[in-house]
């Protein structure tokens, strides 16, 4: 073999070692993505490593924030150690001066050798995470099985919304002249069936917002565990947590393999257990998220205790501005099934005028007792 | 080093630029990637961030047709791919009642192409020269008939029960845009070269100003798009696009404004029409926070 070739040969090794490394880092590629690189890298040269990362970066990415994350990773996989080593430490130093809380995804992997080259480079935070909590539990067995059960009923029960827009369906008031005339076919041109319209149903979009800190300890993992089995339950779920910043973690919590639903929300979880900012979070959710997923088809389940160190004024107009997107808003608060309770805490006081339901639910048994008024406000 | 792949691209900025559009380095690698594997484009990003001018100029530069299907809440397969003309079917058949020719015949003549009404899909895959199909805001259309788009996007083909099977004879370019009110499947993702379009900076968003009107004399556009930035770093509900920018340009010259000053805040306050688009944000603009954005620029 002349030399040529052998550096060749490494060359087309690493680049389809690159998926791999991607994969491992959290992107959706699959193991036929190595031959769609080196059939890029074979159009666009792999001398100029801009133009290449650019192609790749067009080729392997799939949403936003693989978007951003991917120029580090390539530098990291491509590029000589000592050269991408200190944007990377720059970067830790900025995590560790607390200028984000709640951002998990410092690459402070670097430092450590491991023998693993695809090892994921922002995994390793987890040891570094203080605040973190367990999240073995959040995929355990027997209790997973109550809770789809109820799930399920749920999905199942919750009510389609009629829409104004028409389709084809099995009865209805309008007849289809297209679809009558289509079907006349077999019939030699005379309608014996005929094909109806009538309005669309859709059911609601769920937005969930899981109150995560230090007050909801003990009743946030069932709230988790309830989001992930609705997820996959149904389509239409996007999930958010929130202690003194709100993070979405519908990425992480809906992925199917409890494995890495696990590790990936290890790498979000700074800031569990924390204090709390009802009406911040919520204002941050109006402004960063509300105009793309909210709309009037759309309910929002806020779960918290009500215990709330920021301004109530804000948390009454956050949910405010909510409301007037959404369709309902409805508060499930784990205090309120204790006997005697009263929303009485500054925040539910704030919250309380706004909210198509303040229902209990702590656990299985109360929420399965609310689940038909909960039905009846969604609906 | 210069490879000749860079100056490909460099080559197709320049085309860009003279077609009248800024496209950073990314933005070109992904156009030359997609025409090398012919993949689908798909473009997500805020609304008024140019999505929908990269297929119209794609369309200008390929010397190609562009067509478009403008996805909506209930989009089905027949209003993006093909329907009959069953009024006109109707009527032929009554006209060839007292027609001499077979059954064959007829039925043959009843369900030819002359009675198909082609939507964008169909007329995409049977244009003789390769158009430019854009498939607008997806994420509006229901997950079904993403995953029939996904049937045709892999193969190019099409199967019309009475005519049988319609092959591609180009494949068409498929420039795919999304506003992200609803998460695609990562099917469709896996399936398309991926491009994410930020709000522009202040260089580029200043060279865009120049092309699109150059009328404007640089100083004010270079207060305006400063002006425009500052805007955009405020926290608001919609945040102003490219194309809000231009209308708000537009405003300007039509007013006579020749530079923006705190003194002209008058002025520009009966102008935000045209850059603020709900309540709340035209709230957050009181006649000092005007001056003071003003002032800065």
């Amino acid at each position: 073999m002349n030399p040529l070739s052998a550096i060749e040969a490494r060359a087309a090794e690493r680049l389809a070692g690159f998926p791999t490394f991607l994969r491992a880092n959290g992107f959706a590629v699959g193991g036929g993505d190595a031959v769609q690189v080196l059939r890029t890298a074979e159009r666009v040269g792999v001398l100029d490593a801009d133009v290449l990362r650019l192609s790749l970066q067009a080729l392997l990415c799939g949403r936003a924030d693989e978007w951003r994350r991917f120029p580090a990773l390539f530098d990291a996989w491509f590029l000589p150690a000592n050269r991408w080593q200190r944007p990377a430490r720059r970067e830790t130093e900025r995590a560790s001066s607390g200028a984000q809380p709640g951002s998990g995804g410092s690459a402070d992997g670097a430092e450590d050798a491991t023998p693993d080259p695809a090892r994921p480079r922002l995994a390793a935070s987890r040891d570094a995470v203080s605040g973190s909590a367990d999240f073995r539990t959040l995929t355990e067995r027997e209790h997973t099985i109550d809770i789809e059960a109820l799930v399920r009923r749920f999905a199942r029960q919750l009510q389609p919304i009629r829409i104004r827009r028409q389709a084809l369906s099995c009865r209805g008031r309008r007849l289809d002249l297209p679809a009558t005339i289509r079907r006349s076919i077999g019939s030699g041109g005379i309608p014996f069936e005929l094909a109806w319209r009538d309005h669309r149903r859709v059911r609601p979009r769920l937005v969930l917002l899981i109150d995560v800190s230090r007050s909801m300890a003990l009743y946030s993992f069932f709230y988790l565990r309830l989001a992930r089995a609705l997820a996959l339950a149904r389509t239409d779920v996007h999930s958010f947590i929130f202690h003194t910043g709100l993070t979405a973690v519908s990425q992480a919590l809906h992925d199917p393999d409890p494995w890495r639903a696990q590790e990936r929300l290890h790498w979000i979880a700074q800031g569990f257990a924390g204090g709390t900012r009802i009406g911040e979070c919520l204002a941050q959710f109006n402004r960063e998220h509300a105009s793309r997923l909210v709309h009037s088809r759309t309910a929002v389940v806020v779960m918290s205790d009500g215990y709330d160190t920021g301004e109530p004024r804000q948390l009454s107009q956050a949910l405010a501005q909510l409301k007037r997107r959404a369709r309902r808003i409805v508060w499930l608060n784990p205090l309120a099934q204790q006997p005697g309770y009263a929303p009485l805490s500054q925040g539910m006081q704030a919250a309380l005028p706004q909210l198509d339901l303040l229902a209990p639910g702590a656990d299985l048994a109360s929420l399965r007792a609310v689940l038909p008024r909960l039905l009846d406000a969604l609906h | 080093m210069t490879s000749s792949r860079a100056i490909e691209l460099a080559a197709l900025q320049q085309e860009l630029a003279r077609a009248g559009y800024i496209a950073e380095p990314p933005l070109a690698a992904a156009l030359l990637l997609m025409q090398d594997l012919q993949r689908p484009l798909l473009l997500e990003g805020d609304a008024g961030v140019g999505k929908t001018e990269v297929a119209k100029v794609l369309a200008t530069i390929r010397r190609t047709r562009l067509i478009r299907l403008q996805c909506y809440e209930g989009l089905d397969a027949h209003a993006a791919m093909y329907e009959w003309n069953y009024q006109r079917q109707l009527l032929a058949i009554k006209l060839l009642e007292h027609d001499e020719r077979g059954l064959q015949q007829k039925e043959q003549d009843i369900f030819s192409e002359r009675y198909l009404l082609k939507r964008p899909l169909l007329e995409a895959i049977t244009a003789e020269v390769a158009p430019v199909l854009l498939i607008d805001e997806i994420d509006r259309a229901d997950e079904a008939f993403e995953a029939y788009l996904l049937e045709l996007l892999s193969d190019f083909q099409m199967s019309i029960p009475e005519l049988g099977t319609v092959l591609a004879t180009q494949r068409p370019w498929v420039v795919i845009t999304s506003n992200g009110t609803r998460e695609l499947s990562d099917a469709l993702r896996r399936r398309c070269l991926y491009q994410y379009i930020d709000y522009p900076d202040y260089e580029k968003e200043l060279a865009i100003v120049r092309k699109k009107a150059p009328e404007v004399a640089l100083a004010l556009a270079q207060q305006i798009v400063a002006f425009v930035q500052g805007v955009r770093g405020m926290e608001l509900q919609k945040r102003p696009g490219i194309a809000e920018t231009l209308d708000w340009t537009a405003a300007l010259l039509r007013l006579g404004v020749s530079t923006l000053d705190a003194d002209g805040a008058e002025q520009i306050i009966d102008t935000l029409s045209a850059l603020i688009k709900t309540r709340d944000d035209r709230a957050a603009f009181p006649r000092e926070v005007v001056a003071r954005l003003a002032a800065a620029c």
